[in-house]
C-alpha cells in the first residue's frame, strides 16, 4: 500500500479520532451521555439531508438547493398540519413537493443541458421564496404532535430511532453503490460520461434520478427538522448548506479515488457534527464556525483535486 | 432599410424596448406613481447597487467561472469601511480599504482558480464562508455607526455631481471602466479567450491564470464598491449586509447575456436595469420580499435557457421566426 492509499483510507478516520479525542480531553462535557444523544440526533438528520447529493456530485454535477428543498418541505408540513390536513398527508405532500423541485433540476440539467449550478441556485431561489410565502415570511409554529416523533423518543440507549433510520439508508445506499448496476453507472459516469452514454446507458435518467432521489430526501430530512423543533422556519439555519458541502467533498477525499461516495459523506458529516458539538462546548462562536469550516472545505477540495490529478499522471 | 430590418440588433433592441414598455406599461397602470420623476431616480439609485455588483461579476461569468463568494466578500468588505470610518473618519482612506479588502478577496478566489486550477464552485464557496467569519471580528458582528455623519458616508449617497445622483455617478464611472477594460483593449479580449477555450487560450501565450486572478479580483473589488452604495444608504455597516447581493446579480448578468447573446458589459447593464425596473414595480405595489424572489428565481431560469446554445442559434436570426425566409449562411 503506498502511502496515499492508506491515507485514503484512514486519513478522515483518523481526523474524526483526533478531534473527538481532543474535545474529550479539552471538555469534560463532551463524552457524557446527554451530549452523545444530542449529537446522535444532529448527525442523524445530516446523514439524510446530505447523503443523497453524494453522487450528484460524484457524476460531476452540483446542487445547492438542498437547503431550500429542506425548508420547503419543512414549512409546507407545518403549514398543512396547522391547517388541519394532519401529519401523514402533509408529510406526503412535503415530499411531493420536494419530489417536483428534484424533478425540475433533473429535467433542466440532463434532458436541457443547462449547467446545475445555476439552475439549483435558481430553483432553490423559488423553493425557499415559496417556503417563506407559506407563513407570510414568518416561522410557523406547530402544536399537533407528530407520528414522526417516535423517531427521537423511542431509544436504544443514547441511540435515537432516527440515526437507525439513518444508518438504515445508507447501508441500502451503499449496497446500491457498490453492488448494483446503478452503482457502476454513476462512478462510470465520473470517469467518462461520454464513453458511458456511447455504451448505451442512460445517463440522463440517471442524472433525473439522482437529483430526483436527493431532493426527496432533503425533503424528508426538513420534515424531520419541524417534527424536533415543533415548527416550520422558512430558513432553516443556513449553516446546512457549507456543512452539507463540505462533508460531501471531504468524504470524496476518502476511498473511491477521491471521488465523492456514501460511506466518504457519513464520516465528513461525523467529522463536522463532532467539530460543531466539541466546538460548541469550547466557546466557539458561530463566525469561528465560518472560518473553520470554509478552511476544512478548502483542505477537502486540495485533496480531492491533488490526488486525482496524481492518478492522471501515473 | 431592408438590411437595417434584417440585421440581429435591429430585433433585440426591438424587442428590449416591447420589454420596457411592457414592464413600464402594466406597473403604471397598478400603480400611478410609477412613471414619476422620485420613483425613475430611485430605479437608478437601486439599479447602481445591483448594477456595480452584476459588472464586477460579467468579468467572471466571460471566464466561465462563478463566483460564489459574493455574499461573504460583501459582508467583510461592508464591516471593514464600518471599521475603518469609525477609526479614521476619513472617508476616502475607508472606501479604499474597503475596495481592497473586496479586491484582496476575489485575489485570493483568482489564484485558487487560476493558478491552483481548484473547482470555482467550491474554493469561493469556501472563500466566502471564511470572508463571513472574518466579517465577525471587528466588532463581534455589532453594527457599525459611529462618524458616519462627520466623515459625509452618510451625505456620500444623496450628493450630487453635475446634478446627477452620487450612487449613479459611480455605476456610470464602474460602467465605463468596465467597458473599456473587456472590449477595448487586447487584454479584455483575453478574457473571452479563455472562457471560450482555456488550453487553446494558453497556447496562445495568454497567461490563463493571470486572466483569471484580475477577473476575480475586480469581482471583490465591485462587490465592495456596491457596498460603500449600500451602507451609506442604509446608514451602518452590519454583518448581514451582503446578503440579498447574489441572486439578482447572476440574474443580470445572465439576463443580460441572454438577450443581447454573449454576456458583456452593455448587456449586464441592460439586464441589471430590467431587473430594477422589475423589482421597484414590486416594491412600490408592496409585494413581499419572497415573492420578488421567486420572480428573480424564474427569471434566472427562462435567461439561463435562453442563453443555451441551441435556444441562442434560433434567437440569433430571431426574424427567421417572423418573417420565414431567412438568409442563407
Amino acid at each position: 500500500m503506498a502511502l496515499t492509499d492508506i491515507f485514503r483510507v484512514f486519513g478522515l478516520p483518523l481526523l474524526l479520532l483526533g478531534l473527538i479525542v481532543l474535545f474529550a480531553v479539552n471538555t469534560g462535557a463532551f463524552l457524557t451521555p446527554t451530549n452523545l444523544a444530542g449529537l446522535a440526533q444532529s448527525v442523524a438528520i445530516s446523514i439524510l439531508l446530505f447523503v443523497g447529493m453524494t453522487w450528484i456530485f460524484t457524476i460531476g454535477e452540483i446542487d445547492v438547493s438542498f437547503v431550500a428543498v429542506a425548508a420547503l418541505a419543512n414549512m409546507i408540513a407545518a403549514g398543512l398540519v396547522n391547517a388541519g390536513l394532519g401529519w401523514p398527508m402533509a408529510t406526503l405532500i412535503s415530499l411531493v413537493a420536494a419530489l417536483s423541485i428534484g424533478l425540475a433540476n433533473g429535467f433542466l440539467v440532463a434532458v436541457m443541458g443547462l449547467p446545475s449550478l445555476i439552475t439549483t441556485i435558481a430553483t432553490g431561489g423559488i423553493a425557499s421564496a415559496l417556503a417563506a410565502a407559506v407563513g407570510l415570511g414568518s416561522s410557523v409554529a406547530i402544536i399537533e404532535p407528530s407520528f414522526l416523533q417516535v423517531l427521537f423518543d423511542v431509544r436504544f440507549g443514547i441511540i435515537p430511532l432516527v440515526l437507525i433510520v439513518a444508518l438504515l439508508v445508507t447501508a441500502v445506499l451503499w449496497y446500491v453503490q457498490e453492488k448494483l448496476t446503478l452503482g457502476h453507472y454513476v462512478f462510470a459516469m465520473a470517469t467518462n460520461p461520454r464513453a458511458v452514454l456511447e455504451a448505451g446507458v442512460p445517463t440522463a435518467r440517471i442524472t433525473v434520478i439522482l437529483f430526483t432521489f436527493s431532493a426527496v430526501l432533503s425533503g424528508f430530512a426538513g420534515v424531520l427538522i419541524a417534527v424536533e423543533l415543533s415548527s416550520g422556519q422558512p430558513s432553516i439555519a443556513g449553516s446546512l448548506f457549507i456543512d452539507g458541502l463540505t462533508a460531501v467533498l471531504l468524504g470524496g477525499t476518502m476511498l473511491k479515488l477521491g471521488k465523492p461516495n456514501i460511506i466518504g459523506t457519513v464520516v465528513g458529516v461525523l467529522i463536522i457534527a463532532v467539530l460543531v458539538r466539541g466546538g460548541a462546548l469550547l466557546g466557539w462562536s458561530a463566525p469561528d464556525f465560518q472560518i473553520i469550516k470554509g478552511g476544512l472545505l478548502l483542505v477537502g477540495v486540495s485533496v480531492v483535486v491533488w490526488t486525482n490529478r496524481r492518478d492522471f499522471m501515473r | 432599410m431592408r438590411d437595417l430590418l434584417h440585421h440581429p440588433l435591429t430585433f433585440r433592441l426591438a424587442a428590449l424596448a416591447t420589454i420596457v414598455l411592457v414592464i413600464t406599461a402594466t406597473f403604471q397602470a397598478i400603480t400611478p406613481s410609477y412613471l414619476s420623476m422620485s420613483n425613475f431616480t430611485a430605479i437608478l439609485r437601486a439599479m447602481a447597487l445591483n448594477g456595480v455588483v452584476a459588472l464586477g461579476l460579467t468579468f467572471v461569468i466571460v471566464l466561465r467561472k462563478f463566483d460564489l463568494s459574493l455574499a461573504g466578500v460583501a459582508s467583510l468588505s461592508a464591516m471593514t469601511l464600518g471599521f475603518a470610518i469609525q477609526e479614521t473618519n476619513s472617508l476616502a482612506f475607508s472606501m479604499m480599504a474597503c475596495m481592497a479588502i473586496g479586491m484582496v478577496a476575489g485575489a485570493v478566489n483568482g489564484l485558487l482558480v487560476g493558478k491552483f486550477r481548484l473547482p470555482d464552485v467550491v474554493s469561493t464557496i469556501a472563500i466566502g464562508s471564511i470572508c463571513a467569519g472574518l466579517a465577525w471580528i471587528y466588532n463581534d458582528g455589532a453594527t457599525f455607526s459611529q462618524n458616519f455623519f462627520s466623515s459625509g458616508m452618510v451625505l456620500f449617497n444623496t450628493n450630487r455631481f453635475f446634478g446627477i445622483q452620487m450612487p449613479v455617478v459611480v455605476l456610470i464611472i464602474t460602467a465605463i471602466l468596465t467597458f473599456l477594460i473587456l472590449h477595448t483593449t487586447r487584454f479584455g479580449n483575453a478574457f473571452y479567450a479563455s472562457g471560450e477555450n482555456e488550453t487553446a487560450t494558453r497556447y496562445s501565450g495568454i497567461s490563463v491564470a493571470g486572466v483569471s486572478l484580475v477577473g476575480f479580483a475586480i469581482c471583490g473589488a465591485l462587490t465592495a464598491l456596491a457596498m460603500v452604495l449600500h451602507v451609506s444608504g442604509i446608514g451602518s455597516a452590519r454583518v448581514t449586509a451582503g446578503g440579498q447581493i447574489m441572486l439578482p446579480a447572476y440574474t443580470s448578468v445572465y439576463l443580460g447575456a441572454a438577450l443581447l447573446s454573449r454576456p458583456s458589459v452593455p448587456a449586464t447593464l441592460v439586464g441589471a436595469f430590467l431587473m430594477t425596473l422589475l423589482l421597484n414595480g414590486f416594491t412600490l405595489m408592496s409585494v413581499p420580499y419572497y415573492y420578488s424572489d421567486a420572480v428573480v428565481s424564474l427569471i434566472l431560469i427562462v435567461a439561463i435557457v435562453m442563453f443555451d446554445p441551441r435556444i441562442l442559434k434560433v434567437l440569433r436570426r430571431p426574424q427567421t421566426l417572423l418573417f420565414k425566409q431567412s438568409r442563407a449562411t
